[in-house]
């Protein structure tokens, strides 16, 4: 694949690219940016190359999830080294732009993406894939790097820990959800 | 595949949540563009290589250290210990070559190691002396076992010189036998 055509790929995908960079950059849109960017840069210097072992979109989504780790990696080390310089907001969800902030005029909707910061890693990237991106649980298991067993395992769990969540916030809204759930056929 | 009223409600929030994020999306160009006129990043100091290398140093200096300790304490050859002479023989035992153990403390091992080796060195000196002044006694006190052969009366007549105050008789013993 020569790099114009891997570029209008890329470009397809931009949009799914940086949804799941925020994913793994706990909703911090500079960062995640800062990721994507990374990435690119990657991709044009050849230290990633896509061998068509599967689809560019997991590939490409693997990329993204090992640069927003270096990154989380190298971010966590220099905290430690300038103790007290950054403080993050209390809810891991960092303070969003102009539209974002539209956005979460849904109560709801701020509430779950507090919900889903509180998860742990792993449960978050198995929904979020899945969920969001629509993939299926092996591609998720692929881009993840981990056995579909896994990835199955971390899904269910988080979709456990989210419906507590729904059931709770229903609760308070004085909304009724049903409980009871077929499943996943996913 | 019919999902459950819990698994719509969720999927439903991530749709949501993807609706608000691509309005937040940057432009793909400029994302791409950033990339291609990033600074390629130089790393003088690799983290990797400046560990190895502080590790290298420390071998190297430890190397040294243990080299420069083991040359200083361990001397090729044995120490010489002088042993008291002993009482009743009148004569000095001879020098006798023992292994010393080894000190604890490398500069006390290194002062009694040099002490030892002046010693033993006076000692071999004081030894020649005397086997040599043994040597010149017996060669100047030594005779041949002939030497009583070689002997005759008119030895005396050779070895000392006629008096003036001698008898006529005497001194003709001097002179040269001719026929009366």
């Amino acid at each position: 694949m020569d790099i114009a055509e891997l570029k209008s790929e890329l470009e397809r995908l931009h949009s799914a690219s940086f949804g799941w960079a925020l994913s793994c950059c706990r909703r911090d849109h500079a960062e995640a940016e800062e990721v994507l960017q990374t990435v690119y840069l990657k991709i044009l210097e050849g230290k990633a190359r896509y061998r068509g072992e599967s689809s560019l979109k997991t590939w490409l989504f693997a990329v993204i999830r090992k640069t927003a780790i270096g990154e989380y990696r190298k971010k966590l080390v220099r905290s430690l080294v300038f103790l007290g310089s950054s403080e993050k907001d209390e809810d891991g969800v960092s303070s969003a732009d102009g539209p974002t902030k539209l956005f979460e005029k849904s109560e709801l909707q701020k509430q779950f993406r507090v919900a889903l910061a509180k998860l742990p890693s792993r449960q978050r990237e198995a929904l979020h894939l899945v969920f969001y991106e629509d993939l299926s649980l092996s591609e998720a298991a692929n881009v993840m790097g981990i056995s579909v067993g896994s990835a199955r395992q971390h899904y269910e769990r988080g979709k456990k820990h989210l419906r507590e969540w729904l059931s709770n916030s229903e609760t308070e809204n004085g909304i009724v959800w049903r409980t009871k759930e077929t499943p996943s056929a996913v | 595949m019919e999902l459950s009223g819990e698994q719509k409600k969720l999927q439903a929030l991530f749709s949501e949540l993807k609706a608000a994020d691509e309005q937040t999306t940057p432009h793909f160009g400029a994302t791409w563009n950033r990339a291609q006129i990033a600074p390629r990043k130089i790393r003088v100091l690799n983290p990797g290589f400046v560990a190895a290398m502080i590790l290298l140093v420390f071998g190297v200096v430890v190397f040294a250290v243990w080299s420069r300790y083991s040359r200083t304490t361990t001397s090729p050859h044995p120490v010489i210990a002088t042993v008291p002479p002993i009482p009743g023989t009148g004569a000095e035992a001879p020098p006798v070559a023992t292994k010393e153990p080894r000190a604890p403390q490398p500069k006390n091992a290194v002062i009694v190691a040099r002490r030892n080796k002046a010693t033993s060195q006076h000692n071999a000196m004081l030894a020649a002396n005397r086997r040599l002044e043994k040597d010149a006694k017996s060669i100047a006190n030594w005779s041949s076992p002939t030497s009583a052969l070689l002997e005759s009366p008119s030895d005396e007549i050779f070895s000392s010189l006629p008096q003036l105050n001698q008898s006529a008789t005497q001194l003709k013993s001097f002179l040269p036998n001719r026929a009366n």
